[in-house]
């Protein structure tokens, strides 16, 4: 463990001085977590004047008797999806990053001919990915509760977070995400000398996440507690999967004949 | 302390290494030579527990690399062929992180750090990011790297490649002090110079082992000395003369010095001499040349 926290102390320097990784999410976390909900709560009144609005709350919550909130409500449920594309993302910046460096550098080899475990290096890696992943979602959910309650409080007073879908998505779903990404990249990586191939997964993952936004402003889906819970469970079925594969492919022999820059 | 016994590697259909054994006792300077492709960075690998042998047997210091591959790897240092370092971060940093996962304590690590970074030449630049240092540079730090957790065998790629003249005499007197402090040091390289005054034992490998043998035993290996004549004028003229004897392998003459490959040079020399002052030569020095360890190497990759 302690070595695979010098590794992971050492690359956490080397993403903050690599603006083009935290930059995006910096930007993301900005408009997502702060700007849009501070703008979509407060701009509530506005919203339900709007003759669509109204119509699309009484065709999907029918329930009109008081229109701000449910459009809150339903604000709120973007929100949590919107906030899933950071554990999407973060680990797709850093993963690959993370491995590529390391064959472009030539680093890995002697690396590799220290005394440090290959399980060390893995976990190391994996933890570079894995905890900015955590700890940027959890601020940027935390964020949008400040921001949502206080508006919400001064105009309804009512606090309307967190909800059992945010805990669920915050807590279990967030981390899973990130976790799987961060092991496809780990596998992806190695196969690849290209950072930018590996960066594309990142896009990739996240048709899932625009479908389900798509679905939700279209009125065809709501996202509740019970959906999430489905698919943590489909996720955490993957995890040990992905995480097997991750594991045989991150051997001393394998990062030294076949990780190579072409 | 490096036992190696029926070594092969393949790679797929392709067997890298073929079958090769050597010992290398304590304190000695192997060098390992062969052409690009031969074997040689693969031989490394495989002892320095990156790789696994598909056949054969290893002992570093007592030890098998199957089963105490962390042992062995905290030992060993390693200098490889294209040494990599994180560009992002300084000299410093770059030293103490790799030096991190030895068992060294602080104190002494720091110490380390610092002794190799004013050896080499780095300590006034050690804040710096390791992008803005040159080539050379970078190999210095690289070998600072593999010596700064006092390892007992020294894996070095082309440790002087890169290098000025004078970092590379540098390097050079550094590997003979470590050899006098009892480390063990497999030397790789393609300086024939290099090998030739450094090694305590030449390997000449090319997916096999060629030839293995002491400097010496090397040029005692090959038929026939080199003698050169040097006289006060031309020489063209006695080189029929001298063509005569059986003894004589090659002759050659150009300008007022002749060249000879011949054998039993103890039994010949004085009758050369003295056939060549009765023939009027006048002779200014006569010298035996050493077959130099590139002739040694060529002639045996070649055939």
């Amino acid at each position: 463990m302690k070595n695979a926290t010098i590794i992971f102390k050492k690359e956490i320097k080397e993403i903050l001085k690599n603006r083009s990784i935290w930059l995006p999410i910096l930007a993301i976390s900005i408009v997502f977590s702060a700007f849009f909900p501070a703008a979509l709560t407060g701009g509530l009144e506005k919203m339900v004047k709007d003759p669509d609005a109204v119509d699309f709350i009484e065709r999907v919550f029918q329930d009109t008797s008081n229109l701000q909130l449910v459009m809150l409500q339903f604000i709120i449920k973007q929100f949590i999806v919107f906030l899933l594309l950071i554990p999407a993302m973060l680990p797709s910046l850093i993963a690959p990053a993370s491995i590529i460096l390391e064959k472009e550098n030539n680093t890995l080899e002697p690396l590799i001919a220290t005394p440090i475990k290959t399980g060390e290096l893995f976990l190391g890696k994996a933890l570079t990915s894995l905890i900015p992943s955590f700890a940027v979602s959890f601020i940027n959910f935390l964020l949008i509760i400040i921001i949502v309650d206080s508006i919400a409080y001064t105009k309804f007073k009512l606090l309307p977070l967190p909800t059992w879908d945010w805990a669920v998505a915050t807590f279990i779903l967030s981390p899973v995400i990130s976790f799987i990404i961060t092991m496809i990249c780990l596998i992806v990586s190695s196969k690849t000398v290209d950072i930018r191939s590996v960066q594309g997964i990142g896009s990739v993952v996240i048709f899932p996440i625009y479908a389900v936004i798509g679905l939700q402003i279209a009125g065809l889906f709501l996202l509740n507690v019970k959906y999430l819970i489905i698919v943590c469970f489909v996720l955490i079925a993957v995890c040990p999967i992905v995480l097997r594969l991750a594991i045989k492919i991150f051997d001393r022999e394998n990062i030294l004949t076949k990780w190579k820059m072409k | 302390m490096i036992y190696v016994e029926n070594l092969t590697k393949k790679f797929g259909p392709i067997t890298a290494v073929d079958n090769i054994s050597f010992e290398i006792q304590r304190g000695q300077i192997f060098g390992f030579l062969g052409p690009n492709g031969a074997g040689k960075t693969t031989t490394i690998r495989m002892l320095s527990t990156l790789i696994a042998p598909t056949e054969g047997k290893i002992k570093i210091d007592g030890k098998e690399p199957a089963k105490d591959g962390q042992y062995i790897r905290s030992i060993i240092g390693i200098l490889t062929e294209t040494p990599g370092m994180y560009e992002k971060i300084s000299a410093y940093d770059n030293l103490n992180y790799f030096s991190s996962f030895y068992s060294i304590d602080t104190k002494v690590r720091k110490e380390n750090i610092e002794k190799f970074l004013k050896m080499f030449e780095l300590w006034e630049r050690r804040f710096d990011p390791v992008s803005t240092y040159s080539k050379g540079m970078k190999q210095k730090l690289a070998l600072a790297r593999a010596l700064i957790h006092q390892p007992k065998i020294l894996f070095l790629d082309e440790p002087t490649a890169a290098l000025d003249p004078e970092s590379a005499y540098m390097v050079r007197s550094y590997i003979e002090k470590l050899k006098k402090e009892d480390i063990t040091i497999f030397l790789c390289t393609h300086n024939l110079e290099e090998a030739s005054n450094l090694s305590d034992i030449v390997c000449i490998i090319k997916s096999k082992i060629i030839k293995i043998a002491t400097l010496d035993e090397l040029q005692e290996s090959r038929i026939g000395k080199k003698i050169e004549i040097v006289l006060k004028n031309n020489s063209s003229k006695y080189i029929d003369l001298i063509k005569q004897f059986k003894e004589i392998i090659e002759a050659k003459a150009y300008k007022n010095k002749i060249n000879l490959l011949l054998e039993y040079p103890e039994k010949i020399n004085p009758i050369i001499i003295k056939k060549l002052v009765e023939a009027g030569a006048e002779i200014l020095y006569f010298n035996e040349i050493k077959t130099s360890l590139e002739e040694i190497y060529l002639d045996l990759i070649r055939s």
